[in-house]
């Protein structure tokens, strides 16, 4: 029985897949930046817009992170995506897109870890 | 960052930082004019969604200040509901009597639930005081209680007694501009005798300057007259009068308790069958909120989706620039790279860049607005106010419309080849 070896080497070229999500995080990052000055937004309080643009933000640091084969892209995308799910909880803002959201980023997540290992480990 | 924390000394890092944030400064200055192009970018769009947030704040303050003034805890009697539903049609409300004193009465003795009861009625006439004269000025007949209902002050002399109310003696409170208009020597009007309706009133008080009201609703141009004297000179059984019963519910009261005890009550006061329709109209200020609520939302979410574009249009313009202040200064880069300059160190000099950029157009922006509401906001005819909320809120949205539209460059250039850098010239 022939033992299939899982690949180590670097990544060479980006794969397919990490194009896909970054170009989806870049689109969804565009569509929710503005989301920080809604009016709903400004509602729950003085520093809630804040903080979300700072998420918003760093997702989109840690999607070109991803893009560029980087593991801090990876690290930082974890991250936010916790801070996030803080956010949401302490702003009791559990709606329908924020649970697609949740699972949207846990399949990124999921597809990101896969190749955290191959993905390179400077700045 | 962790892993680069680990080799480098805090001290060493921090003086990197400070040497990049002075590169990042010193190429602003070297290109004055292309720097101010491209804040102008982000002032327009600062300035453009702090306005929109700015006016809609002032002005759903000042509509809401002059609701709450109304009273949030009253019911007002009327012919004329102020919202319509259902398929009641709209002519039958034409036959509906309008609210008298009698039933005002009536109901002052019956009511349970009620803190305070007033009629109000009013008429637009000439007030005179020797030579000077003031037309159109709001004559407002109140009853006794009509000082709990509305909210005001009495600056000068004193409001109307029980027995002066019920005798319907020709006494009247009048606002500050009024006082103003008639008295212009100084003189207090507290005592004077003033004409209205042809008749002399004496002035027993003056209210005290409210400013002006978006709902119409100040009592600096109104003259509050004994509804009994108002109701020997003007018709106030007419729908001209404007005649309401207000009742204010009892602390512990809710106000739809006092709807349904006042729907009784007034059911009985005008023999309705148990079956008849009712033919008044239980009014409060709930509804009033209610439909600006839907404006408020929809304004705002204009003013959010035309400041979001021009906010959007000035990223744009900063991430452009710093593509070009990346591309024009490589050689540079490869000479720093090449002399060990880290990633990092690059990264932070254009990030810090198209920051502070953004961050002084935002300043500028937000420094306009507020010129704007400090000398221009009275001319709006409302108190129109920047707050700290939407300072806030401008400054954070520069600050990260900098980092965002700055990165991908400064990204760029700090994985730049040194070799290729500096052979690109």
């Amino acid at each position: 029985m022939v033992k299939k070896i899982k690949d180590k080497s670097p990544l060479k070229k980006r794969p397919r897949i990490l194009s896909l999500i970054c170009v989806l995080g870049f689109l969804w990052i565009v569509f929710t930046f503005p989301g920080m000055f809604s009016p709903a937004t400004k509602k729950l309080g003085d520093w809630v817009p804040a903080v979300y643009g700072l998420l918003i933000a760093l997702s989109f640091i840690s999607f070109i992170g991803v893009w560029n084969l980087k593991r801090w892209g990876v690290e930082m995308y974890v991250g936010v995506f916790f801070a996030k799910l803080v956010f949401f909880l302490l702003t009791n803002q559990f709606e329908g897109s924020v649970y697609a959201g949740i699972v949207f980023s846990l399949w990124f997540i999921l597809t990101f870890l896969y190749y955290y290992r191959r993905m390179q480990l400077n700045l | 960052m962790l892993h680069l924390r680990k080799k480098i000394p805090l001290n060493i890092f921090l003086s990197i930082l400070k040497e990049s944030v002075v590169f990042a400064w010193a190429a602003l200055v070297a290109n004055r004019l292309r720097t101010f192009l491209s804040l102008l970018g982000i002032t327009i769009g600062i300035f453009s969604i702090i306005t929109v947030f700015t006016v809609v704040d002032s002005l759903e303050y000042n509509l809401r200040s002059g609701i709450q003034e109304l009273g949030n805890n009253v019911i007002f009697i009327q012919k004329w509901p102020w919202e319509f539903g259902g398929d009641y049609p709209w002519w039958k409300y034409m036959n509906r009597p309008v609210p008298n004193v009698k039933e005002f009465e009536s109901l002052q003795k019956k009511v349970e639930g009620a803190e305070a009861i007033a009629f109000h009625v009013a008429a637009r006439k000439t007030v005179k005081y020797g030579s000077s004269s003031v037309a159109n000025v709001t004559i407002t007949g109140g009853s006794y209680q009509y000082n709990h209902i509305t909210s005001f002050e009495i600056a000068d002399g004193r409001y109307f007694t029980e027995l002066e109310c019920e005798n319907g003696r020709n006494i009247c409170i009048i606002g500050s501009t009024i006082a103003e208009a008639l008295f212009r020597n100084g003189e207090s009007p507290v005592g004077k005798q003033i004409k209205i309706f042809g008749s002399n009133v004496q002035v027993l008080g003056v209210f005290k300057k409210q400013g002006e009201s978006l709902l119409g609703n100040s009592m600096d141009a109104q003259v509050l007259l004994p509804v009994n004297y108002v109701r020997n000179i003007v018709d106030i059984r007419s729908e001209n009068a404007d005649p309401y019963i207000a009742v204010k519910a009892k602390p512990g009261i809710s106000n739809d308790q006092l709807k349904d005890e006042l729907r009784g009550l007034m059911r009985s006061v005008r023999q309705l069958n148990p079956g008849a329709t009712e033919d008044f109209a239980l009014n409060e200020i709930k509804v009033i909120s209610k439909g600006f609520d839907g404006m408020f939302e929809i304004v705002g979410l204009a003013g959010w989706i035309i400041g979001g574009f021009s906010i959007l249009v000035g990223g744009f313009g900063i991430a452009n620039i710093m593509f070009v202040s990346v591309k024009e200064r490589t050689a540079l880069i490869g000479i720093q790279k090449s002399l060990g300059a880290k990633n990092y160190f690059i990264l932070m000099q254009f990030l810090f860049e198209s920051v502070f950029l953004s961050v002084l157009g935002g300043i500028i922006g937000i420094v306009l607005i507020w010129l704007l509401t400090t000398f221009l906001g009275d001319s709006f005819g409302m108190d129109i106010f920047l707050s700290r909320s939407n300072m806030v809120l401008g400054l954070t949205i520069s600050f990260l419309i900098g980092i965002v539209s700055g990165f991908v460059p400064a990204y760029g250039a700090s994985q730049l080849d040194p070799v290729e850098a500096i052979r690109s010239n």
